[in-house]
């Protein structure tokens, strides 16, 4: 634990150490982590898709080498999917061996309060642990060391499925009906929630969470991401190719370019040998960066002017 | 501290960053982590803590450096003042002991007297200078001060003196500040309480007094005095920034929610429109998507196991899985003709903004003729959809009849039991014929009818109203002529359609 410790003992070192681990962030975002470890709370990451939400969340379990539990939220998941569920097939086998044995364990029993006493006597394991299949929630409370746990894209789910949040997110437990109250161990989760903002998540949820907006990155903290990713691109490109994605963003578009679509970009010029950007090699990549063809063909006729400005800078 | 915090926690309540009492106490622990001492670092981890959405955190990226420029401000003056303390506080404690027993100090503390002397000009240089009738005696031995603000004053600690400066801000309620002509009078206020009256007096008797010592501090004092106004103002315009601006927004909006819809300025219709959409907003929330469970479509097979355990295993009472999100229908008919038409302006808006929990808004808009407007509003921007649904239709000279009998010819088979027609109008059919009888059919095959009428209710059966024929065809005829109305009018609609 005092590895641990160690790392966030302020915000600079764990930047340092996210850096270390090739994630390239800003203060804010360290300074999330740092008051997410201190006082144990939850982080709600919201902004625009790709620019490395989820990725924040694996990262940091790498920095603290603990266990990733993620849980993928969708339209329709519930209880039985996040937080346990029943063996049904084993409850049953359990109810036909139970049967079996009824009669050694009723054996002498006179009347009936005195078969039900016996009945209770008999250890009743029917709900218990053992039947039970811990979900992403329950197993990431059952983790001795503790863990991160990543509750990804929590506003595809239900607003139900929210309120189901609460309790585990405020108070680090959770309840089951058949069994009581599941405390976290020694070491609580490190609760990591993403949103895409494809509706506004509920109050309730937000005020138990530290809410973390992360914008597209700035030119310079860009070109470090780039940096870190795609080493082995050419210093002059890495500046074009930045301030070009840069300047795409500011253009109305369907889709703008995150962080992953820089990323693949610089990737996919490196594979080429680029060593500048013109006209013609954007043409011919401009669907890494792009998703819709509504979007290529209206960047197609400005791609000129936008790589000559970017490359005489 | 935790006293600024608070304070910087109304402030931001103030500027709409909805702030809960749990976030205010986690804004503590953050503080009590963090500390005051860095302000970037502070400013980064209550955007954590304290705004949760992003329009949120650039309110409050706004008021953090408002509020905090003037205490970074005041700890500079604090460092520096502590700074210039260091080498005075010999004087100072000297300066003291020697006012107490009211004796001569001249020798003493030349050294002293006079960086102060040259500090106090320093700080009033901004300040306005009055009319100095007589000639400065420049720098020299000054006795010590009798009133409480001017001791205060000479102490030259503006720890202290700031600190005075907030509990009589306190203490006239500095925070209750509406108008910006109230500035004056709020600084004239926190003065008053300070001890100017005292003060002045000092200052005056100083005048007259035969002893150059006496003089000079009378007219150190007025000088600081001035400096001390100034610093007052500003400290009074920062509190109105902080705590009024909003308020009299909020005051607006009070009453626009009120006003009837008909007397609302052009210039108001953006603050309306944001009103509208708040409105909406809450009513969304409050009504978010209620599911139904039915019985059928794909088994639960865990579920429905789990629930026949206790019938030994056998399976006869199925779970299923399908769960099906009830929306309603709504229909609504508008009256754009001249009287009407700003009403059906707010209500289309409305309708629309609550897109989320009503996805199946058709609209209908009509003077003489009917004619279906959904396209429109899908196309286009609601106000650029109103605008032009505004243009094309309205203006004719109104007939209910043939509205209705259009809307019977190309939509009433589209009216189910779950559908609810919301009709918006005065009814007043200029002596034409009512047809009756087609509201009627409506009326038989929709869930609900609702009727709003702008008019006020006494005025419905006047002239050539046909709201008391109409009327009895509906579910529900509402008075219906401002923001108020409206929230409630569909308020209830969301509450019964659902």
């Amino acid at each position: 634990m005092s590895a641990i410790e160690d790392m966030t003992a302020s915000v600079d070192a764990i930047r340092g150490h996210l850096e270390d681990h090739r994630y390239i962030c800003s203060s804010q975002i360290a300074t999330a982590v740092y008051l997410a470890y201190q006082l144990r709370k939850p982080v709600l990451i919201e902004g625009p898709p790709g620019v490395g939400k989820t990725e924040l969340a694996k990262t940091t379990a790498d920095m603290f080498e603990l266990p990733l539990i993620r849980l993928q939220c969708y339209e329709g998941l519930d209880e039985a999917k996040a937080i346990y569920e029943w063996k049904y097939g084993k409850q049953l086998l359990y109810t036909q061996v139970l049967k079996e044995t009824l009669d050694e364990v009723l054996q002498g029993a006179r009347g009936f309060a005195e078969s039900v006493t016996r009945l209770h006597e008999f250890g009743d394991i029917f709900f218990s642990e053992e039947f039970m299949e811990p979900r992403p929630l329950l197993k990431a409370l059952q983790e001795e060391d503790g863990c991160v746990l990543l509750i990804d894209e929590v506003d595809k789910s239900d607003h139900e499925f929210e309120s189901l949040l609460l309790e585990i997110l405020s108070d680090f437990q959770v309840s089951i009906p058949e069994i009581g109250t599941v405390k976290a161990t020694r070491e609580p989760p490190m609760v990591f929630l993403t949103s895409n903002n494809t509706r506004e998540i509920s109050d309730a949820l937000k005020r138990r969470c530290l809410h973390l907006y992360i914008p597209f990155p700035d030119v310079e903290l860009e070109q470090r991401i780039i940096h870190a990713r795609v080493p082995e691109i050419p210093p002059e490109l890495r500046r074009q190719l930045v301030a070009f994605i840069q300047e795409l963003r500011d253009l109305d578009l369907k889709k703008v370019p995150a962080i992953s679509e820089t990323i693949d970009w610089a990737r996919t010029l490196v594979l080429l040998h680029a060593e500048n950007l013109d006209p013609d090699l954007v043409r011919e990549t401009l669907n890494v960066v792009l998703k819709f063809q509504e979007d290529i063909e209206n960047v197609q006729g400005e791609v000129a002017a936008l790589t000559s400005k970017v490359v005489k800078h | 501290m935790d006293r600024t915090l608070a304070n910087f926690i109304r402030a931001l309540r103030n500027s709409e960053v909805r702030i809960s009492t749990a976030e205010t106490l986690d804004a503590f622990n953050a503080v009590e982590l963090v500390g005051y001492r860095d302000r970037a670092f502070l400013k980064r981890s209550l955007s954590l803590v304290l705004p949760k959405t992003v329009d949120e955190k650039e309110t409050f990226d706004a008021c953090f450096d408002q509020f905090f420029s003037f205490e970074e401000v005041r700890a500079s003056e604090q460092a520096d003042s502590t700074s210039g303390q260091a080498d005075e506080s010999g004087a100072d404690g000297q300066g003291e002991g020697q006012g107490g027993t009211g004796g001569d100090r001249g020798e003493a503390t030349p050294a002293g007297s006079e960086e102060r002397q040259r500090k106090g000009k320093r700080k009033s240089r901004n300040a306005l200078y009055e009319e100095e009738e007589e000639p400065d005696l420049g720098p020299g031995e000054m006795s010590a001060p009798t009133s409480a603000l001017g001791t205060l004053l000479m102490q030259d600690s503006k720890v202290e003196l700031s600190m005075a400066m907030s509990t009589a801000g306190e203490a006239v309620d500095v925070r209750e500040i509406q108008v910006f002509t109230q500035k004056g009078l709020y600084t004239r206020r926190i003065m008053d309480q300070m001890g100017l009256v005292e003060l002045n007096r000092e200052i005056a008797g100083a005048r007259e007094d035969p002893a150059v010592p006496v003089r000079r501090l009378g007219q150190e004092l007025r000088r600081r005095r001035d400096w001390l106004r100034g610093q007052v103002r500003d400290y009074v315009e920062r509190q109105f920034l902080l705590h009024a601006d909003a308020s009299g927004k909020r005051l607006r909006e009070e009453l626009l929610r009120k006003v009837k819809l008909s007397n609302v300025e052009h210039r108001s219709f953006r603050l309306i429109q944001e009103i509208v959409y708040k409105m909406a907003k809450r009513l969304a929330t409050m009504h978010s998507r209620r599911k139904k469970v039915f019985k059928k479509g794909q088994l639960n097979v865990p579920r429905t196991l789990r629930h026949n355990m206790a019938y030994d295993g056998a399976i006869f009472d199925l779970r299923w899985k399908s769960v099906k999100i009830d929306r309603p229908k709504v229909f609504a008919i508008c009256d754009v003709s001249g009287s009407v038409a700003n009403y059906a302006r707010f209500m289309l808006m409305f309708l629309y903004s609550l897109e989320e929990v009503m996805p199946k808004v058709r609209s209908f808009a009509f003077s003489s003729d009917l004619a279906e407007v959904t396209d429109l509003f899908d196309r286009n921007a609601i106000e650029d959809a109103i605008a032009k649904t505004l243009r094309d239709y309205g203006g004719g000279s109104t007939d209910y009849g043939q509205a209705f009998e259009d809307f019977k010819r190309s939509c009433l088979d589209d009216v189910d039991n779950r559908t609810t027609i919301i009709i918006l109008g005065d009814a007043r059919n200029n002596y034409g014929d009512p047809r009756a009888e087609i509201l009627k059919e409506m009326y038989d095959r929709a869930k609900r009818v609702i009727w709003l009428n702008p008019e006020s209710r006494n005025a419905w059966t006047v002239g050539d109203a046909e709201m008391r024929r109409y009327s009895a065809y509906c579910h529900q005829v509402e008075e219906c002529n401002s923001l108020m109305h409206l929230e409630r009018v569909v308020g209830n609609l969301l509450k019964t359609v659902q």
